[in-house]
């Protein structure tokens, strides 16, 4: 049988000649079925733009609870035997310890001048004679609404209580916790649609490509006939899983976006009625390689799938 | 040379199509296979091409037992012969020169050399003018010399054909064997599965007979 080989083509670049192949034969299948194909990948598109969407909507909601108006703040009343001095002091120490993001000191000269402009108060304080409000040191702990950030609002607003120079603490922080484990659950939602939906995406690309191996069974076994290796049937159709999966997931972003400007001026004018100057934001350059990275790797593994069954099949037939 | 020792092999439908067989082709040889239909000849050409597996006995190549090889060895050994089949298993939505191609398409040969075989193949089978064709475009028995092209354009040491001449006229017919033949002369041993007797005979060549196996 030595005799038989007598190619001298090099084995690279027979192999890059066999890809080569395989990616433009591939790609010429999609271009020959387009109703197959777009249908394909639009049942993707759509299953991949709903996890896509929730994020967007959670990263949104994020950057605006994150807006510093929002970010709960913890205000200390100070004693009234206080100085102004000794309160700057305690200010300075507090924003050093590690959950504090800063400490603001609003002097209780600043604090009358801010309820005077408050029509009918500045009655009030005649009627009470002299400044009747305290030093107020507002504390901004450091915590993000994602994720846990290891802030425990209750016990901080203890141990901020048991300073000598404070005399009550408020904060008004109850909507933040309950908003955190909302988005907490929400957060856990989205990573459970994105997981079914990916199934989804697997589920479609396996079937699409089962289905190509079904339409191209006189041409899998005539070239197997005259000589071809397995990996060389399975190529083109791994090849053809990618682009469904490639495809699919640009399509995805192009609809998720486009239904991004749909939105973006209800809620704008929603902002503005806020006085905010909020601005809707989409998705970044790394969150949209990795929607294509995965969306591709499911086609991928969809389609190997696909052709794992075929082969087995194969096997067992001649088997028998 | 292809050798088969006691080859038997019965189908899972419980048919048993070749029962005991010996036989022993030099290299560069050329013979004929007859036998009535049933006899078991398309089954013979298939054990030696790899595409089944006899149940009992060894099928040796060059003395290397063919059942030997691992699955890419398989595929490697197929494209070391050339095979014509009895529906010459074309495909439909490829051009001619793309069918013809196939085989060194597969083995990842340079898109020039492949023109270059693929046009002295067609050359050989006198359908030059057909490259950009379709199958279904050409008749019976263009198709079947496009299956032969197919086969020989990997330049194979051997070549199986199974009814090479089954849809051609006795003119044609006569016209493919002394193509097989010139492939002979280049030194490639060749078996063809035929029952045209009156063109066998004519052709000068050792004619192996093959019985049906009687019963199941
Ligand atoms: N895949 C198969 N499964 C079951 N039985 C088969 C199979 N292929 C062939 N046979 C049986 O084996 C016997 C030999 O068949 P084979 O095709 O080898 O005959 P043949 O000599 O080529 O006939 P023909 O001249 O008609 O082509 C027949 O009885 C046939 O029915
Ligand atoms: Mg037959």
């Amino acid at each position: 049988m030595s005799k038989t080989k007598k190619q001298a083509t090099s084995p690279i670049r027979s192999g890059v000649s066999q890809h080569k192949q395989a990616f433009t034969h591939s790609l010429m299948h999609l271009w020959q079925n387009p109703i197959s194909t777009w249908i394909t990948l639009a049942a993707i598109a759509i299953a991949l733009s709903l996890p896509a969407g929730l994020y967007i909507l959670l990263g949104n909601l994020k950057t605006l609870t994150d807006d510093n108006r929002e970010v709960p703040t913890i205000s200390l009343y100070i004693k009234q035997n206080i100085t102004e001095q000794q309160a700057q002091d305690r200010a300075e120490l507090l924003s050093e310890l590690k959950d504090i993001e800063n400490v603001k000191l609003v002097r209780r000269e600043d604090g009358l001048r801010h309820m005077q402009q408050i029509a009918g108060v500045q009655d009030i304080i005649d009627t009470v004679g002299g400044n009747p409000l305290p030093h107020v040191l507002v504390v901004t702990p450091k915590m993000s609404l994602f994720g846990d950030s290891g802030v425990d609002l209750e016990s901080l607003a203890l141990r901020l209580k048991n300073y000598s120079e404070v005399d009550t603490v408020q904060m008004d922080i109850e909507w933040v916790q309950r908003l955190r484990a909302i988005l907490h659950i929400a957060e856990r939602v989205v990573l459970v649609v994105a997981f079914l939906l990916g199934l989804t995406v697997l589920l479609v690309v396996g079937n699409t490509i089962r289905l190509n191996i079904e339409n191209r069974r006189e041409e899998i076994e005539v070239t197997r006939l005259v000589g071809a290796t397995t990996a060389y049937i399975r190529r083109p159709f791994l090849y053809g899983g990618l682009w469904y999966g490639l495809f699919g997931g640009a399509m995805s972003l192009v609809i998720v976006h486009s239904s991004l400007l749909f939105m973006i001026a209800p809620v704008n004018r929603l902002a503005e009625l806020y006085g905010s100057h909020y601005s809707v934001s989409g998705l970044g350059v790394s969150v949209t390689l990795i929607i294509l990275f995965c969306s591709s790797l499911l086609g991928l593994f969809g389609a190997w799938l696909a052709m794992a069954q075929h082969l087995r099949k194969k096997h067992l037939m001649q088997e028998s | 040379m292809i050798e088969l020792q006691d080859v038997s092999k019965k189908y899972p439908t419980g048919q048993i199509a070749l029962y005991n067989v010996n036989l022993r082709l030099q290299q560069g040889e050329m013979a004929f296979l007859t036998g009535h239909s049933g006899a078991g000849k398309s089954t013979l050409l298939k054990l030696i091409a790899l595409l089944d597996r006899p149940t009992q006995g060894k099928v040796l190549i060059d003395g290397f037992d063919i059942s030997q090889l691992k699955q890419n060895q398989v595929a490697n050994y197929r494209r070391s012969i050339g095979v014509i089949f009895q529906d010459h298993h074309l495909l439909s939505d490829r051009t001619i020169f793309d069918n013809v191609a196939l085989p060194l398409m597969i083995s990842g040969m340079r898109p020039a050399d492949i023109e270059r075989r693929v046009h002295a193949a067609l050359d050989k089978v006198n359908l030059m003018s057909k490259e950009k064709d379709y199958p279904m475009m050409l008749s019976a028995g263009e198709k079947q010399r496009i299956g032969i092209a197919r086969a020989v354009v990997n330049k194979p040491s051997i070549i199986l054909a199974d009814e090479p001449t089954g849809n051609l006229d006795p003119g044609l017919a006569s016209d493919i064997m002394q193509t097989f033949q010139q492939f002979n002369e280049l030194g490639a041993t060749i078996l063809i599965a035929s029952h045209d007797q009156p063109l066998i005979e004519r052709m000068g060549k050792r004619i192996i007979a093959l019985q049906k196996v009687k019963g199941r």
